[in-house]
Formats: structure tokens, C-alpha cells, sequence
């Protein structure tokens, strides 16, 4: 096994890839948005996260669930769209659910993950197929947690948990929008890729970079 | 007094619908804080923000919260999350410029949070009950008969009960200006009281209620009937007469 746990520094890593991701997608992320949202899931995101990692830089944590908790409070104050308070739970839930460690194995980083989607679940009353991010992030989270418990090194579980998201990122497009701005659409909402399970997917993308190396 | 909390993606919005509840009421409106926009100009909401706003407003009496739609709900709910007031705290879903003018004339009147929260939900009724002939407006029976409902029941034989009657002689009858006026006078005032238009047979309708008493649709000529129980039952009839005998200070001098 190449890596069995995720550190601190790589759960900073995954995150400014993150960054990186949203920043070079941000366009793209904004035009999926001008499609069925209010055009700024880009900027949203992009503003969010460079917020992310300057509070990072500014005070470095010494926990998982400092940090995380910490990204989670800065974007909600942040990125102003639904995704402040969405994307916020995320990590505020994520971090509780990690505690105070500088640390995680696989099955601890996909519990804490899992900790964060089903407080977005819990805020934003989302279910399977409701066109959000869930649709993305939930079959990669169970593609990670199988791979782990076969025994599969961390790299090889963000690959699968990647191939899933992306998978579910893309059977949102025919799907028709039922939260969010995208819900006012109503039928003209299919089509079109949701912008949420398109950044989320960009997650899984980060944790494949971080952990291949 | 409760506080209100406004919260909204854009900060001219809610400062815009905050000035018009305003026009409303007197010279001491209740605690209302404003959390809307996500800083340096950008449109949306922080939920952080409407904590701080939630945590301003808390007096002891609650907070009823008014937000426009997407993430400022979401905002909304979390902010009772990092709120450290104990009040109780409501989110409404009442629609946010009319539901923000009744709830405000009712806050201002010294009503209570479950009092103010179902006014402002039910603030819909008298737009609904007015395109009712229009076709497409679903819910107007169902928020009629809550604003109806919202009335004090009053026994027809009650001993103590006073009644009067009397024609709107203002130009536009008993329309928003007007029906504040008439909830703001009877605030603390000990007395049971509901109006009813004898013309057209509406009513009665809680005389405390904004929505209740917009919900007439009174228009000028009407004979209106206030009825009135309580210690106070004889002083808020000669009041809501005064004022309709003055056509509400509407009459051209």
C-alpha cells in the first residue's frame, strides 16, 4: 500500500486543489450555472475558496477538525450563495465528525465525509436525483468506502470514489431540477449539468491528485 | 416586543421593503435588523450575518425572521445554529413584502411572536381575495378562512359587548394606511374587537389584524361595524369611530 492515511498537510493539499480546480473550471462552473441557476456558482466558489486558503495560510491548524471547521465557517461567510451554507456544513459536519486528529485512515475520512453530506441533507432536504450535489458526492463517498473495505490503498479508492461522482455528475443532466433556483425551471432544468454535482465532483478530482503521487 | 430579522440576497431590497413596513407604523418601530447581501457588494446571504442580526434583535419576546428565497433560507436555518440568543427564534414563510408590513404593524402593536407569525403568513389574503375574479389564485379561500379564523370569536348575546356602525367617508376605505392606523390605536387597548363591512357582508375580521382587516376590501360608502368586548369595549368603539368619522386624517383639507 502506497498511503493508508491522509494527514493534516494532505487534507490542506486536497483542499488548495481543490481551490485550484474551482478556479480553473470557474467559467465553466458559471456557465452550467447561467443555464438553471443565477450565473455565480463559479465566482461563488472561487471567491470561497481563495478565502479558504488565504484563513488557512493566515492561521494554521493543528487539527482535523480545526481546519476543517474552520474552512466550513469561512465559507459560509464567503462565497454568498446557496453553496456558503451547503458546501459550509460540508466541513463544519466533516470536521466535528474527524476530531481533534492530524490523521485520518480511509474509513475515518469517509466517515467524516459522509458526516458532512448528511448534513447537507439535513439542510438542504436534498434526496437522490433531486439534480444537487448529493447526487455527485453519495456514490462517491459508497464507491470510497468499498474500496477501502476491500483493502484497497487510498489512491486507488479516490479513483473509484472520482469514476462515481463523475458518473453521478453526469445523470444529472436529464434530470429535472427539484431544490434550488434550478427548481423555479421546473422541465427547462433538464439538460443541463447540475453546476453543485459538477463542483463536487471537482472534490473527488482534488483527492485523486493529492493521493497519487 | 419581538424583533424582526430581514434577510435577503440584496441589501437594497430589504432596506427598500424594510422603509415601506416602516411608513406604517410611528415613531417607535420595534427592533428590526437587516442581514442581507455577502459583503463588498456581492448578492447573497451569510449566515453569520443573520445570527449577528437574530442575537441584535432578541429582547426577551423572540424573533421572527423574514427571508426572500434560495440560500437566504438556507442561511436562515443555519444561523440558528450560531445564534447565542435563547429566544425562541421562527423562521416564516410568509411572503416577503407583504408579510414583512403586516408583521411589522402587528409587532409594533405589542403582539406576540405566534401572534405576528400568523398574521404575516396569512399577509397574502387580501391580494388573493382582490384577483380572486382573476382565476389563477389557488390558495385565496384557504387564506381568507385563516384570517377569518384569526377573528375573536364573539357571542352575539354577550351583555358587555359594544357595537357600532359606521360609512367610510375616506376616499379609498379601509385599504393598508388605514387598517395600521386602526391596529396601531388599539394596541394595549383591554378589549376584544372585530370589524365587519355591512355592505358586502364580509366579515368579521380580528380588528388587530392588518391582513384581517385588508381582507375586507371596505371600500369607501361602506358601512363598517366594529363590535367590541372587554374593559375597555366602549373606549376602543368611540376610538375606531373618531377615526372613521375623521376618514382616517385621508380627507382632503
Amino acid at each position: 500500500m502506497s498511503t493508508s492515511t491522509i494527514t493534516l498537510d494532505q487534507l490542506i493539499a486536497w483542499l488548495s486543489r481543490f481551490r485550484d480546480l474551482v478556479t480553473e473550471k470557474q467559467s465553466y462552473l458559471t456557465e452550467l450555472d447561467s443555464a438553471i441557476g443565477d450565473a455565480d456558482h463559479g465566482s461563488n466558489m472561487t471567491r470561497g475558496m481563495n478565502a479558504v486558503i488565504e484563513k488557512i495560510g493566515a492561521a494554521p491548524a493543528t487539527a482535523a477538525d480545526e481546519l476543517l471547521k474552520s474552512v466550513g465557517m469561512t465559507l459560509v461567510t464567503s462565497v454568498g450563495g446557496a453553496s456558503g451554507p451547503l458546501y459550509g456544513t460540508l466541513f463544519l459536519r466533516m470536521g466535528v465528525n474527524a476530531g481533534p486528529v492530524t490523521e485520518l485512515d480511509g474509513a475515518a475520512f469517509g466517515a467524516a465525509l459522509r458526516a458532512g453530506l448528511e448534513g447537507v441533507v439535513a439542510r438542504g432536504k436534498a434526496e437522490a436525483g433531486d439534480k444537487t450535489m448529493f447526487d455527485a458526492i453519495s456514490p462517491a463517498l459508497d464507491a470510497w468506502d468499498a474500496a477501502v473495505a476491500d483493502g484497497s490503498d487510498l489512491s486507488a479508492a479516490a479513483s473509484a470514489a472520482l469514476a462515481a461522482a463523475e458518473k453521478g455528475r453526469d445523470a444529472t443532466e436529464p434530470l429535472v431540477a427539484r431544490k434550488g433556483r434550478a427548481s423555479y425551471l421546473g422541465e427547462r432544468s433538464t439538460g443541463h449539468l447540475d453546476p453543485g454535482a459538477t463542483s463536487s465532483t471537482l472534490l473527488f478530482q482534488a483527492l485523486v491528485d493529492t493521493v497519487t503521487n | 416586543m419581538i424583533g424582526i430579522v430581514v434577510v435577503s440576497h440584496s441589501p437594497a431590497l430589504a432596506r427598500a421593503a424594510v422603509d415601506l413596513a416602516l411608513e406604517m407604523v410611528g415613531d417607535t418601530p420595534p427592533q428590526i435588523a437587516i442581514a442581507a447581501g455577502a459583503g463588498e457588494g456581492i448578492t447573497g446571504t451569510d449566515a453569520v450575518k443573520v445570527a449577528e442580526a437574530i442575537d441584535e434583535v432578541a429582547s426577551g419576546d423572540g424573533v421572527l425572521v423574514f427571508m426572500d428565497l434560495g440560500s437566504a433560507v438556507l442561511s436562515g436555518t443555519m444561523a440558528t445554529e450560531f445564534m447565542t440568543t435563547t429566544d425562541e427564534v421562527r423562521l416564516t414563510d410568509a411572503p416577503f413584502v407583504e408579510g414583512l408590513i403586516a408583521g411589522i404593524v402587528l409587532a409594533n402593536a405589542g403582539a406576540s411572536l405566534d401572534e405576528v407569525a400568523r398574521e404575516a403568513r396569512v399577509a397574502m389574503g387580501p391580494k388573493q381575495s382582490q384577483l380572486a375574479d382573476q382565476g389563477d389564485t389557488p390558495a385565496a379561500a384557504d387564506t381568507a378562512a385563516a384570517s377569518t379564523s384569526a377573528a375573536t370569536s364573539v357571542s352575539a348575546e354577550d351583555p358587555a359587548e359594544v357595537t357600532a356602525e359606521a360609512p367610510l367617508i375616506n376616499p379609498d376605505g379601509l385599504h393598508s394606511r388605514p387598517a395600521a392606523a386602526i391596529v396601531q390605536a388599539l394596541a394595549g387597548v383591554d378589549a376584544k374587537v372585530t370589524i365587519s363591512d355591512v355592505t358586502s357582508g364580509k366579515g368579521p375580521v380580528a380588528a388587530n389584524s392588518l391582513i384581517g382587516i385588508m381582507s375586507l376590501g371596505a371600500t369607501k360608502d361602506h358601512v363598517v361595524k366594529f363590535t367590541a368586548t372587554g374593559a375597555s369595549a366602549r373606549q376602543a368603539v368611540d376610538t375606531l369611530l373618531t377615526m372613521t368619522g375623521e376618514g382616517f386624517g385621508e380627507l382632503a383639507s
